[in-house]
């Protein structure tokens, strides 16, 4: 009865809410490293609202979820909503919500997919403190004419190190989805990164 | 003991959930006088339609088979910081899956429960019992025993 008391409210406009922001969410994985705005956080949601949204509209009861900080009440809240259940460990998951990527597991950890099918991978959902002002990196591939550069703050030289394998790894590999409260960037397993040291 | 006294407030929860699903919507919006003014209604869960595949179990095998689909409203609605009120009901009227989440967020408040328990669901229920004892009288007379009567050939 305690986590019911506590459970927030869903998007009121279920339709169109969810339309608009699995379009912000096409257009940021179809034009990697270009911040897209979703709408504004939701009462009660302990979450960024690009987050909160992009959950109710991509989440449903064949998606589980992993969640990098166990939140009973927003996992409850989900469930309510969407139907999506909790993945016990990172490779048995849709989604993952992730909070601090320095305490994360390694991208390698979550599910890649199989060569045959290799829509059976995690989408990584990681939200940042910012999406600019860290240390810049370049993108390129499907999706970028020439050249993106994106400097998003918060992820360490070995982050993108995995991505290099995540990426070789193509078509398997995972997705990755930056919020930071309203706004999001896409970062599809297409996209090469490389950064300014060369690395 | 405390499993005990959970599962009979699950119970007792499932026959008032019940009985509002299928009261009809006049019957419901006649008694929403008897709760008077209420705090600020959040809704958790905005009225939706959706559809059920409703099954059936037939025959010696008791194999379930897909009878049809059937329309549902449901909703679930929090009266100020009270208790989740949820409802679900057959067809597609959105004020009635209102009303009933209303009042079941309503008989979950120890302060409200008993009067709501006797001025509603209780002639409710007795309305609800009688139709389908009369309905049943009804149709029994149309009942039909087949059976084989031994052929007498020697």
């Amino acid at each position: 009865m305690n986590t019911a008391t506590s459970l927030a409210a869903g998007l009121l406009d279920e339709v169109h809410e969810t339309q608009s922001a699995f379009r912000a969410l096409l257009d940021a994985l179809a034009r990697p490293g270009q911040v897209k705005t979703l709408a504004p956080a939701l009462p009660g949601v302990a979450l960024g609202g690009a987050m909160a949204r992009l959950l109710l509209t991509l989440c449903d009861e064949e998606t589980p979820v992993w969640w990098q900080s166990a939140a009973p009440d927003l996992q409850h809240w989900l469930r309510f909503h969407t139907g999506a259940t909790v993945a016990p460990d990172p490779a048995m998951a849709s989604f993952a919500l992730l909070t601090d990527v320095a305490s994360a597991p390694a991208l390698a950890d979550f599910a890649a997919g199989s060569a045959k099918s290799p829509e059976y991978s995690s989408t990584l959902i990681i939200e940042l403190p910012g999406l600019q002002g860290g240390t810049e990196t370049q993108w390129r591939g499907p999706g970028i004419e020439d050249l993106q550069r994106v400097a998003l703050p918060g992820l360490s030289t070995d982050f993108w190190t995995q991505w290099q394998v995540n990426h070789a790894a193509f078509p398997q590999g995972v997705d990755i989805i930056f919020t930071c409260a309203e706004q999001v960037i896409g970062l599809p397993r297409t996209t090469r990164v490389s950064s300014l040291e060369g690395v | 003991m405390t499993s005990n006294t959970a599962a009979g407030e699950i119970s007792a929860r499932r026959s008032w959930m019940a009985v509002l699903s299928r009261a009809s919507l006049t019957e419901l919006e006649a008694k929403r006088v008897l709760v008077g003014e209420l705090p600020a209604l959040q809704q958790v869960r905005p009225p939706e339609v959706g559809m059920l595949m409703l099954r059936g179990r037939v025959g010696g095998t008791g194999n379930p088979f897909n009878l049809g689909e059937a329309s549902v409203v449901r909703c679930a609605v929090r009266l100020g910081n009270g208790a989740l009120g949820v409802a679900y009901a057959m067809g597609r009227d959105k004020r009635h899956a209102e009303l009933a989440a209303l009042f079941d967020a309503l008989l979950q408040d120890p302060m409200r429960h008993d009067e709501l328990q006797r001025m509603l669901i209780q002639p409710l229920q007795a309305m609800q019992a009688q139709a389908r004892a009369s309905r049943r009288r009804e149709v029994a007379p149309s009942k039909v025993e087949f059976f084989t009567l031994v052929r007498g050939d020697t």
